[in-house]
């Protein structure tokens, strides 16, 4: 559906009569416009906005203190005294925990796959747009980490260096950087071959010239849509090493650690021992379906 | 295309170096002194360089790599320091207990994932796809570990249909798969373990069909008056390769990255090794599983890019 | 869990059956099986799930704390002195195991006679002698003996402080030279247990090997071992004590040190018997109508602290840490699981006495730590996720921080296995000063250990129990008056003294007494729960 503008009067001028028949639509434009048509990707995106708004200013909004205990009202069921999501082992209120604690798993999502993405994307970028001997090393050296299965390698990882969450991050983005360059590298060598590089250079452009003007705006959407797909991968992978006591210490509020702190009170109050979790599950769906959204409206095909 | 196959082969060789170098260096990277875990308790100066010497711990980084390969390339991955077995046994036996859960998982995920992203890709747009597609998403979405700790409070603790933890009512080295007693102890675990793979091969699959019913020769096919039933079976047909590939890696994966599933069932598989061995700091264990299991997801992937080759012709990837 | 399977035929790998033959095998193979099960009924399986990380060692002395004596040690093995765990009623004493009788030399204080036990069988068939007790403590202690094992030598190290040598005397008669004269010896020799030269030659002192097929007294026998995940005992039908042949048919032993998990095996039937249920999972097991035994017992939950590096050289500073704990939060932390600890023995010890108590007071606790000059007070804990005799590590020692940080200290928790957290304890604080405190928790079954271990210059880490070096002349001398003292009623005064000075001296951040909970399955039988960390697994059955 193009717009076409609307002739009420014959044109006049030469400017007028210079303008296209139609308004053509830019790239982003057109990204955009499938975005807002699609309700359901947009929902899911305030969702994950109101998720990321909730942790950011938690501080300003939690009702209670995420590390007061009181061993009088532990564990108690949903609207207890005040408590809307109820108490947990040691009487902290869970819905402040949940809040805090959204802030680590958050953390721990995107930081890795931000980290990454630069890195990444760099190395890909590089070895897609030298070639040859070059893109044959990096790549190698990827394909060496890609041999281990992410689970393994960020266990490995984060285990021998002693668990916490700097090291659960690094474990995190080394588990990344491999996968991000690769597919910074496979549309950086797509784009290479394309005439229109061949003509920059033909002009005597740069090469950064090149890489910044040409390259990037055309790899910086696989990179984004691979990345945003990356993120709950991230949360999830987060939170398993936290429940297997590699990630964050206690008492720091962490989703996968309170899982596993939980995991003995659960025939007390079964529904509040599962609340960080449904917390998991749907901050990692939500971002899943807004990436799955993204990509459709970009159009790009992985 | 042996040639193919050789160049494939070989370039797996340098991977596995990588591998085996990335290993041994995690030891090393760790706080703490290596050493520590392998010396008797109250040991004198002397002892402490004698068994220096003994393990080779005195000489040269490098060097200490290639008599370390050296042995590992021969079998000998050492001896575990928590239980005075041989590493491989150790390894393998647990492998094999890992194996057993990937090779029902895998399966189901397969059947269950393709039916679903078959129907999703036939139907593409419409509510039908919508809803198949969330049901994937939910799979690849949910901490499978926290599903089997809700498994297990309802199927185990609630209803006391199935076994909460282990491998068999003997134990692992006498599990009879034909008998319920011991195959039961396989259900929770093959389900949570299968949950995201049934995602992902559903979203594969999904793309896969879609992609392939708006190529070219899927119009022939109706040109020529094939009933859509015969269309959807060829598209099917076409779209297979590209999710056994990725059937073939999910089985890999699952081989090493069952840590935490193992954990929750305590079923005695290579995860569940490898989270024994980082809390004991049980050095060889720790280099030799992990050497081991990517060194299997290394063998799973070539195979799988040679099979595929093998069925597709126009996959090869450089 | 036997009757169900065996009626199902396996599925012949070639697919049919081969003539009648066959046939009659099969049919033979149902009924021996049939019969076998049937009269397996009559004592049962107890299977127990534990709460070590692993299974015990079955080389001597177990490793995996007491739970391994519990379970391993004092099932495969005796010690020449054992504990009596009939009487529920009173706190357990020593009694006559594979000696019969000892005394001190009257000529030499430094030397004990003890007769052995005539007629005793190693479970090889070998006789029980004179020689296998001389061999046992080279196997542990002497460097120089080919039969030496530096895995038991650091397991049996915290009993041997004082053991000299030993001598036959005679095929039945051994003598013990001890360091100092120590009237508590027959309490230190009884956590040794003897293991079989016999067995021990036979596989040529290859341990591992050993391990497999190990040998001893006690009233088990080893049966079969899956590396991590079982261990099973069969009776000793030709146990010297005839009032403790096993009356069930087979012991099996699970490792799960995950409180759920444990508490999920025991409600879908897996296990019979489980140690330390969670404290939350109490009414929901009494609600599946499972039995919940508790009885108070010698235990300790207690800080072991670092009185060379650190904060805790500081008497105020450990009274301080003292005065921070709200003890009565920490009960309804467990339940009411537990009995609030102000002492190194819970109360009902017969040497308890009068000590000084630490009431719950932070302001004061904060006005020591600013006369200390130690304000915020930076503190390290070594603590371990699970272990026997741990109770609920992670919750009680968050509790615990928060408690002492509310106080003025700034408490961090470094989180282990139990197994290196033990091995932490052993090598003490010169192998590991980062830490100031540790989380281990004692046994307090004797006055050696209970007391002396703590306090005592002489068991400085790695040589005996006392993880921080704490050294006191005026304590010293009270220990050596105590070793010396023969008379039983004069040796109490001596040690309720030596209570109430570690109670003045803050010598460890006092906590909690468990009360030792386990749940059973309604269909177990037969067990009687003693004052002790050592329990009687003997007189158990299981009802199928």
């Amino acid at each position: 559906m193009t717009d076409t503008i609307v002739l009420d009067e014959p044109l006049d001028t030469f400017e007028e009569q210079a303008l296209p028949a139609t308004r053509v639509r830019g790239y982003w434009q057109s990204v955009f416009y499938r975005l807002r048509h699609d309700p359901v990707t947009l929902a899911f995106a305030a969702i994950v906005l109101l998720i990321v708004w909730a942790a950011i200013f938690a501080p300003l909004i939690a009702p209670f203190d995420p590390y007061k205990e009181s061993i009088v009202g532990r564990l108690k069921p949903f609207g207890w005294r005040g408590h809307m999501l109820g108490t947990d082992e040691l009487g902290r209120d869970m819905l402040t925990r949940l809040l805090y604690g959204g802030r680590v798993s958050l953390l721990m999502g995107v930081v890795p796959v931000l980290i990454a993405s630069l890195i990444g994307g760099m190395l890909g970028v590089v070895g897609g747009f030298a070639g040859g001997r070059t893109n044959t090393a990096i790549m190698r050296m990827m394909d060496v980490f890609y041999a281990f299965p992410s689970v393994l390698l960020a266990v490995a990882i984060a285990g021998a260096m002693g668990g916490g969450m700097a090291n659960g991050m690094l474990a995190l983005t080394l588990v990344f950087i491999p996968p991000m360059c690769r597919v910074a590298e496979t549309a950086t060598t797509q784009i290479r071959s394309l005439d229109f590089i061949e003509a920059a250079r033909a002009t005597g452009a740069r090469t950064t010239t090149i890489i910044r003007y040409h390259v990037l705006g055309n790899v910086l959407g696989p990179v984004f849509i691979y990345a945003s797909s990356l993120i709950s991968v991230s949360i999830l992978l987060a939170s398993g090493l936290s429940f297997l006591g590699l990630g964050v210490r206690p008492p720091i509020p962490d989703w996968g650690l309170m899982l596993s702190t939980l995991r003995q009170s659960i025939y007390v109050v079964p529904l509040v021992c599962a609340l960080p979790g449904v917390a998991i599950f749907i901050t990692s769906i939500c971002c899943n379906l807004v990436s799955d959204g993204l990509r459709a409206a970009m159009g790009v095909r992985m | 295309m042996g040639k193919y196959i050789l160049r494939r082969v070989l370039y797996a060789v340098p991977i596995a170096f990588g591998v085996s170098v990335v290993c041994f260096s995690l030891v090393y990277i760790a706080p703490g002194d290596p050493l520590q875990t392998v010396m008797p308790p109250d040991a004198t100066a002397e002892t402490i360089a004698i068994v220096k010497h003994a393990y080779g711990f005195d000489k040269p980084l490098p060097v200490q790599f290639l008599i370390w390969l050296g042995r590992v390339v021969t079998g000998d991955f050492g001896m575990s320091i928590s239980t005075r077995r041989p590493v491989i046994l150790e390894v393998s036996q647990a492998l094999s207990n890992t194996a057993l859960l990937a090779m029902f998982a895998v399966p189901i995920a397969f059947f269950i994932g393709y039916v679903m992203g078959a129907v999703a890709g036939s139907y593409a747009g419409s509510w039908i796809d919508r809803v198949v597609t969330g049901a994937a998403v939910v799979g690849v979405s949910l901490p499978n570990y926290w599903l089997g700790i809700v498994l297990v409070i309802l199927f185990a603790v609630q209803y006391m249909l199935l076994p909460a933890t282990g491998m068999g009512p003997h134990g692992s080295t006498s599990f009879d798969l034909l008998q319920w007693s011991n195959a039961k102890f396989l259900v929770l675990p093959v389900i949570t373990l299968a949950m995201i793979p049934i995602g992902i091969l559903a979203r594969t699959t999904r793309a896969a069909v879609a992609e392939v019913r708006n190529q070219d020769f899927v119009q022939t096919l109706r040109a020529k008056g094939l009933t859509e039933w015969a269309v959807t079976r060829h598209v099917l047909k076409n779209s297979l390769p590209q999710v056994m590939a990725v059937m073939g890696l999910q089985f890999g994966y699952l081989l090493g990255g069952s840590i935490l599933v193992e954990t929750v069932f305590t079923w005695p598989g290579s995860g569940f090794l490898l989270s024994k061995a980082i809390i004991n700091r049980d050095v060889p264990v720790l280099q030799g599983t992990i050497l081991t299991l990517s060194l299997v997801f290394v063998t799973t992937n070539l195979i799988v890019d040679l099979l595929q080759s093998l069925v597709d012709p126009r996959i090869r990837r450089a | 869990m036997a009757p169900s399977n065996f009626l199902i035929l396996r599925r012949p790998r070639r697919g049919r059956l081969e003539g009648r033959t066959a046939l009659a095998q099969r049919f033979l193979t149902v009924l021996v099986l049939a019969l076998s099960s049937a009269t397996a009924q009559a004592g049962g399986t107890l299977t127990v799930g534990m709460t070590a990380g692993d299974l015990p060692v079955t080389t001597g002395n177990p490793d995996q704390g007491f739970e391994g004596y519990r379970f391993v040690g004092y099932n495969l093995y005796d010690s020449l002195v054992l504990w009596d765990l009939s009487q529920p009623e009173k706190a357990t004493e020593i009694k006559p195991g594979l000696a019969t009788e000892w005394q001190v030399d009257e000529a030499n204080p430094k030397r004990w006679i003890f007769k052995l036990r005539e007629g005793v069988k190693w479970h090889d068939s070998c006789d029980f002698t004179a020689d296998d007790v001389v061999w046992n403590l080279a196997y542990s202690t002497n460097d120089k003996a080919p039969q030496f094992n530096p895995a038991q030598f650091a397991q049996a190290r915290s009993y041997l402080g004082n053991f000299a040598g030993v001598e036959k005397i005679d095929d039945h008669t051994v003598a013990f030279d001890t360091k100092v004269p120590d009237s508590l010896w027959p309490y230190e020799i009884s956590y040794v247990p003897m293991i079989s030269p016999c067995r021990a030659n036979e596989v040529n002192y290859n341990w591992t090997e050993y391990a497999l097929r190990p040998s001893g007294t006690g009233p088990y026998r080893y049966d079969r071992a899956v590396p991590h995940q079982r261990l099973e005992f069969v009776p000793n039908t030709e146990y010297w004590d005839k009032t403790r042949v096993p009356k069930q048919d087979r012991l099996v032993l699970i490792p799960m040190p995950e409180a759920s998990t444990r508490t999920a095996a025991l409600l879908s039937g897996q296990v019979n018997w489980i140690e330390a249920p969670s404290p939350d999972a109490i009414d929901r097991l009494k609600a599946a109508g499972m039995q919940i035994v508790t009885n108070v017992y010698p235990h300790n939950w207690t800080y072991q602290l670092n009185f060379v590096a650190g904060p805790f050289a500081d008497k105020r500073v450990r009274q301080a840490a003292n005065y921070a704990l709200n003890r009565e939060d920490m009960k309804e932390l467990l339940n009411g699981l537990m009995l609030e600890g102000y002492s190194t023995v819970p109360p009902s010890t017969p040497y308890y006495g009068h000590p000084l108590l630490y009431k719950y007071d932070p302001e004061k606790a904060r006005a020591l730590l600013k006369e200390a000059g130690c304000l915020p007070c930076t503190v390290t804990f070594a603590i371990s996720t699970s272990g026997s005799g741990q109770m609920q590590p992670l919750p009680m020692n968050e509790l615990v921080k928060s408690q002492m940080e509310a106080a003025g200290f700034e408490v961090a928790l470094e989180t282990m296995d139990w197994n290196a957290l033990t091995a932490v304890a052993r090598e003490g604080i010169d192998k590991y000063p980062q830490y100031s405190a540790i989380n281990v928790s004692r046994q307090t079954q004797d006055p050696f250990n209970a007391l002396i271990r703590h306090v005592w210059t002489t068991a400085w880490a790695p040589k005996g129990s006392n993880w921080g070096h704490y050294s006191n002349p005026e304590v010293d001398k009270l220990i050596g008056q105590i070793f010396g003292e023969f008379d039983p009623a004069k040796r109490l005064a001596l040690l309720t003294k030596l209570n109430e000075t570690m109670n003045e001296e803050a010598a460890l951040i006092f906590v909690a007494h468990d009360l030792n909970p386990r749940g059973l399955s309604p269909k177990v039988h037969g067990f009687v729960q003693a004052q002790s960390w050592f329990q009687d697994l003997t007189p158990v059955s299981v009802e199928p």
